[in-house]
């Protein structure tokens, strides 16, 4: 058994896991009207191809890749187009998306297979992994091709799958791990033939023993990391699968690896091996504002109100919704929003569940100091921005801080360090646009 | 299309450890009450109604200057300012009049604490302050106010002499008054001015440093201020600390070791035979090493700055015990290294992960 590996700093928040890791993936059929973003991608949104009244078959493209940094989104069912409108959205308060009304979810119109994909040319697969509009299904829904076509001089020696769902809660990729193995690997083997990499690895949190049971069986290389909170921030865990420091302001390719998200590598399968376009994605849904929590294989464009039915419905006084884990995860003011590639969950929130503090005084206890696994200090930073000093907050390292939230999880004053740091980002980002310009 | 509900936004993350400001607080407190009831033991009921005054003191004044500055009032009553009352009451000998640690406290926290903006916002150790206050203003009192601890025996109390040393004869010696309820570190303090008699030092140092001084220092029972004297009483406390998360190692492992090296390298008579022991158990090492050096408000937030503190702090604590003015340095060395803290922060600051790549 290899060693259990981990990186520096980070946080236990309590997992609560169980409430849904025994769930079996249930997959809803599409409900009667889907509400399909154009921009569930990192990047430029797609630009609109179809208007009201237009016939759509379940695959067919309904808003083209506008930009490199940006993807084609297709139509998840067979269908009429209802509308082309502004639309609650999960991340954001409204965004364009293409309202269709479901008559069918068969057949369609789906990509030529690429059956023979060990052997086929490596453009025609990163192109029908563009084309088939598959991104970082991790959260962060950064285009999957983008990643795979590292600019000229960049050698890539290692691909690590991202399989350690570090987020209290969810359990999508647990789940996903353990029942879709086999395309698992295919789209670890599809991606490690494209970058050129021989021996790709799968990283995964101890307190999943059954995929990493499953998946060793079936001879993919795994590697063992400690249960600790952000053990699935990219950087972290190249640090810990593969001993690399990823530069400040740099890219994992800088160090020779790209990172995939297991989901990701199924609907890369899925893209290659069936020529399916990414129109489903599994979501954990969970929470002790659920009835009963689970994990669900749903049409992008699905609306939350629905997930949260198929998990029994609301339960109790409802705090919070969050799309995502609750340690990054957006709060979301209403459960019109639909699902996108890149949900990994909606979580119901309690009053128990949910601290809500008054913020107080920095006590300067340096737990955030300790805990940051980017070795910054949040509260610095935090001061410096709540006093509008951004220098102080760049010299701080204020942009390298990703977000993760373990400073403000351990902050016994409740600070929102996040918010405070994030604010600064912004304004030394608006700083720096203003000299450069 | 049924009415659907608006749900609260906030920025993440949405759930937090339960540690918070006040529990910590409460915690501190929880943790200094065995040393308390070691006072109560050692020093009679006179101790109890010093740390009751004081911490009503601080608690008083807290509340009096949020009030005074328009700021909410609950503050008053997050348990720091209990902490800076007990600690204060700690800090003074049991003998001391009712109104000395009253005032003790109202300065700590008016002009340490509030002064400079409050809880987090000051830069020294209230209470340390306090006491430095209390000392410059009030030396006699001060250093005079020892009570020798008391004895259980049969049911009825018994005095007992100070660490083994005998009363009688140091008086005899005719370089030591009144000092029937000296602390131990008072009496080795005096064997390093008794010139020209250096049998007779060196006699009462093996006395100090014998067996059943060491046991009665680690059990409290010595003459010294109210809270600092027992010292199983005090690691009762820290041991709960550190099982409830509060306790941060690195700064009490630093300074106690920096306290035992320095110790044994100059805090005896000659060079490199100090009794690390004896400088750890006596005085208020034990006291600041888990109670003080460890104030998460004025030590360094960086892990290498506290080790530094700590370090630093245990070097002026045997500087001051062998040189200095006073026999016990443990307050003053922490202040000065309070006024460090800012500058120790800022050459301490980690390089942040993958900054060094970066760089070449």
């Amino acid at each position: 058994m290899s060693k259990v590996k981990s990186f520096a700093g980070g946080a236990h928040p309590p997992g609560n896991k169980g409430l849904s890791s025994g769930a079996a993936v249930v997959r809803l059929p599409a409900p009667e009207v889907v509400t399909v973003p154009l921009c569930q991608h990192l990047g430029a949104p797609s630009k609109p191809v179809v208007k009201p009244g237009d016939e759509v078959k379940r695959g067919s493209v309904i808003g083209e890749q506008n930009g490199f940094i940006s993807l084609p989104t297709h139509s998840p069912v067979n269908g009429k187009v209802l509308r082309v409108e502004n639309a609650p959205m999960p991340h954001m308060r409204s965004g364009p998306a293409v309202v269709i009304k479901t008559e069918s979810e068969d057949g369609g119109e789906v990509y030529e297979p690429i059956s023979d994909w060990k052997n086929a040319d490596i453009s025609l697969i990163i192109n029908r992994i563009k084309e088939a509009g598959v991104c970082g299904m991790g959260g962060a829904s950064f285009p999957t091709y983008v990643k795979l076509s590292p600019p000229e001089g960049v050698k890539i020696d290692t691909l690590i799958i991202n399989g350690v769902e570090c987020e209290p809660y969810l359990t999508a990729d647990h789940r996903l791990m353990l029942e879709r193995a086999d395309d698992l690997i295919t789209g670890m083997n599809i991606l490690a033939r494209v970058l050129g990499v021989s021996d790709p690895c799968i990283g995964i949190e101890v307190n999943k023993p059954d995929a990493i049971k499953l998946l060793e069986k079936k001879g993919a290389r795994v590697v063992r990391l400690k249960v600790q909170y952000p053990q699935g921030a990219e950087k972290q865990l190249i640090d810990a699968a593969a001993g690399r420091e990823v530069p400040a302001g740099g890219l994992p390719l800088n160090v020779g690896v790209v990172v995939q998200n297991a989901g990701t590598c199924v609907a890369v399968a899925d893209a290659v091996c069936k020529g399916m376009p990414c129109i489903r994605r599994i979501t954990t849904v969970s929470g002790l504002g659920v009835t009963s929590p689970g994990n669900f294989d749903v049409c992008v464009g699905t609306p939350v109100s629905t997930l949260i039915e198929a998990a029994g419905g609301y339960r109790g006084d409802v705090q919070r919704l969050i799309s995502g884990g609750p340690m990054m995860g957006m709060a979301m003011f209403t459960d019109a929003a639909p699902a996108t590639k890149g949900m990994s969950g909606i979580l119901a929130l309690t009053p128990d569940e949910v601290r809500d503090v008054a913020e107080g005084p920095c006590i300067r206890c340096g737990k955030c100091v300790d805990v940051c696994p980017l070795r910054l200090c949040a509260s610095v930073i935090a001061t410096a921005s709540e006093y509008g000093k951004w220098e102080d907050a760049e010299k701080a390292g204020a942009l390298n801080c990703m977000a993760c939230g373990t400073c403000s999880y351990v902050c016994p004053a409740g600070r929102y360090l996040v918010h405070h740091i994030k604010r600064a980002q912004n304004e030394i980002r608006a700083i720096i646009r203003a000299r450069e310009a | 299309m049924a009415e659907s509900r608006i749900f609260d936004l906030a920025v993440s993350p949405h759930i937090g450890s339960s540690q918070t400001t006040k529990r910590v607080m409460w915690d501190v407190v929880i943790a200094l009450i065995p040393a308390l009831i070691a006072a109560f033991w050692f020093f009679g009921p006179r101790a109890l109604l010093l740390a009751g005054v004081s911490v009503g003191a601080a608690v008083l004044t807290e509340w009096l200057c949020l009030k005074f500055m328009k700021r909410p009032v609950n503050f008053a009553f997050d348990g720091s300012a209990v902490v800076t009352g007990l600690l204060l009451a700690y800090n003074v000998p049991a003998g001391v009049p009712w109104w000395l640690p009253v005032l003790g406290s109202a300065f700590a926290i008016a002009v340490a604490k509030q002064a400079f903006g409050g809880l987090g916002h000051n830069i020294v150790n209230p209470a340390l302050l306090g006491r430095a206050f209390l000392m410059a203003s009030f030396p006699v009192l001060m250093t005079a106010g020892w009570i020798a601890p008391m004895q259980w025996k049969d049911g009825e109390r018994i005095d007992v002499q100070a660490c083994g040393v005998p009363t009688a004869q140091l008086s005899e010696s005719g370089e030591l008054d009144a000092l029937s309820g000296a602390t131990p570190l008072n009496v080795l303090k005096q064997t390093f001015t008794w010139e020209g008699d250096p049998e007779r030092s060196e006699e009462v140092r093996s006395m100090l440093f014998s067996r059943e001084s060491l046991k009665n220092l680690f059990m409290g029972r010595i003459g010294g201020c109210i809270g600092e004297t027992s010292v199983i009483m005090l690691l009762l406390g820290a041991i709960y600390l550190i099982l409830r998360g509060v306790l941060e190692l690195r700064l009490p492992l630093s300074y106690l070791g920096s306290v035992a090296l320095f110790g044994w390298l100059f805090g005896g008579p000659g060079w490199l035979d100090g009794n690390a022991l004896f400088h750890l158990l006596a005085g208020g090492v034990i006291l600041g090493g888990f109670f003080m050096v460890t104030d998460m408000v004025t030590t360094p937030v960086t892990k290498k700055g506290r080790i530094i503190f700590g370090i630093g702090a245990g070097l002026l604590t045997m500087v001051i015990r062998r040189w200095g003015g006073y026999p016990e340095g443990c307050s003053y060395s922490i202040l000065l290294m309070n006024l460090a803290t800012p500058l120790i922060d800022r050459y301490t600051r980690p390089q942040s992960f993958g900054e060094v790549s970066s760089n070449g």
